[in-house]
């Protein structure tokens, strides 16, 4: 029985948009034929994540990580657990033909801005020797995650999602592409809203 | 002019020792005022993305640590430098959650990244990050950080180099 390993790198809890992709893909994988270890990123670390995170990371078959882009890059929570999970793979060693899949979402309605941050996980990947499989990058994460739970509203979704469970069934070979999903609403539409955001940000900044 | 220097204590080398004295030297060669800050992973709390500091509780982080105090006063420092370990071509975790929480001067921000075993593509990757997304390349938010500038550095002789582009700011 394969080991698969579910990262949620958001620290929103209940509210995450994360979660609610990781449960639609945690949901495509058969509880009979997998493993699963669902790891949450922590708000404070003292020393280091315990043995027995960092293990049920370094012996999984397939690694899904779940995260939202900040600032262009990885959640500096999950950045913690990728340092301690790197130390911990030296030291201990690891299963080197894990798969690596990443689901990142953003704010912003275009998902090609996250392409330096799949270079990021390239690199954590090539300096493990970790087998990178892809990335699905959606924009409007608050959206896609509405949209995600609408049948057929969400085909796009869906389609990108099942791609992490097929691949992981069929053994995780072959070269893929990494998915981009754009959001169903209009780019204006979804401008509108985040710049009622920051108005209220750059005025707050203003009268400080 | 006020400078904060935000360095990561824990990850801490001779490189980035040896380019924190140099800083420090022009900054106070000038007369700037300088604090550093010296962050460890558990002075800092993670940005928890809960946009309180977007909605409730407009440009103030609600979690309180020593990151809060730097970014609820903005007008504080006029310029704040971040030195960070490069990791996988990424800042490395302390220094992330200090952006992320938006430690940053809105007007001018300098990024040093450092480390002695970077391949090309994390020193690429590192530079890129900032370069073609922050300051004048942000398109997520346009206009709220003026200037994010990035350097690096893996000997003294980038560390030298650094030391001489610094120059233009103070």
């Amino acid at each position: 029985m394969e080991n698969i390993c579910l990262i949620n790198g958001s620290l929103r809890g209940k509210k995450a948009s994360s979660l609610v992709f990781l449960n639609y893909i945690n949901r495509m994988l058969a509880d009979a034929e997998f493993n699963k270890d669902i790891i949450n990123v922590w708000a404070r670390v003292r020393e280091s994540y315990p043995e027995d995170i960092l293990r049920a990371i370094s012996r999984a078959d397939a690694i899904i990580m779940v995260f939202p882009l900040f600032t262009y890059g990885i959640p500096g929570a999950l950045m913690c657990l990728l340092e301690d999970f790197y130390l911990y793979a030296k030291a201990n060693g690891y299963n080197k033909a894990a798969g690596i899949y990443i689901v990142v979402n953003c704010g912003f309605y275009r998902p090609e801005i996250m392409a330096e941050l799949i270079r990021v996980m390239k690199n954590f990947c090539r300096r493990l020797s970790l087998n990178w499989r892809f990335a699905i990058c959606m924009g409007a994460g608050p959206v896609a995650a509405v949209t995600v739970k609408i049948p057929l509203l969400n085909m796009k979704y869906r389609r990108a999602l099942s791609a992490i469970a097929s691949d992981i069934e069929n053994g995780g070979a072959g070269q893929k592409d990494d998915c981009f999903i754009k959001p169903l609403l209009p780019e204006p539409v979804i401008l509108w809203w985040k710049a009622q955001y920051e108005k209220k940000m750059k005025a707050g900044a203003a009268s400080k | 002019m006020n400078t904060i220097l935000i360095l990561d204590k824990d990850a801490k080398t001779g490189l980035s020792e040896d380019l924190k004295e140099r800083i420090l030297r022009i900054l106070k060669e000038k007369a700037h005022l300088v604090e550093v800050v010296e962050l460890g992973r558990n002075d800092v709390t993670p940005c928890f993305g809960c946009f309180l500091c977007l909605t409730k509780h407009v440009g103030i982080c609600v979690t309180r640590d020593r990151i809060a105090d730097i970014r609820n006063n903005p007008n504080r420092y006029d310029m704040t430098v971040f030195l960070t370990p490069v990791i996988f071509g990424h800042f490395g975790s302390t220094i992330k959650c200090a952006i992320d929480r938006g430690c940053g001067n809105q007007n001018l921000q300098v990024v040093v990244g450092y480390g002695d075993d970077i391949d090309d593509e994390e020193k690429s990757t590192f530079i890129d990050l900032t370069r073609k997304h922050r300051g004048k390349a942000d398109i997520v938010h346009p206009g709220l950080d003026k200037q994010v500038d990035v350097y690096l550095t893996t000997s003294s002789e980038d560390s030298e180099a650094i030391c001489e582009a610094f120059r233009k700011y103070v």
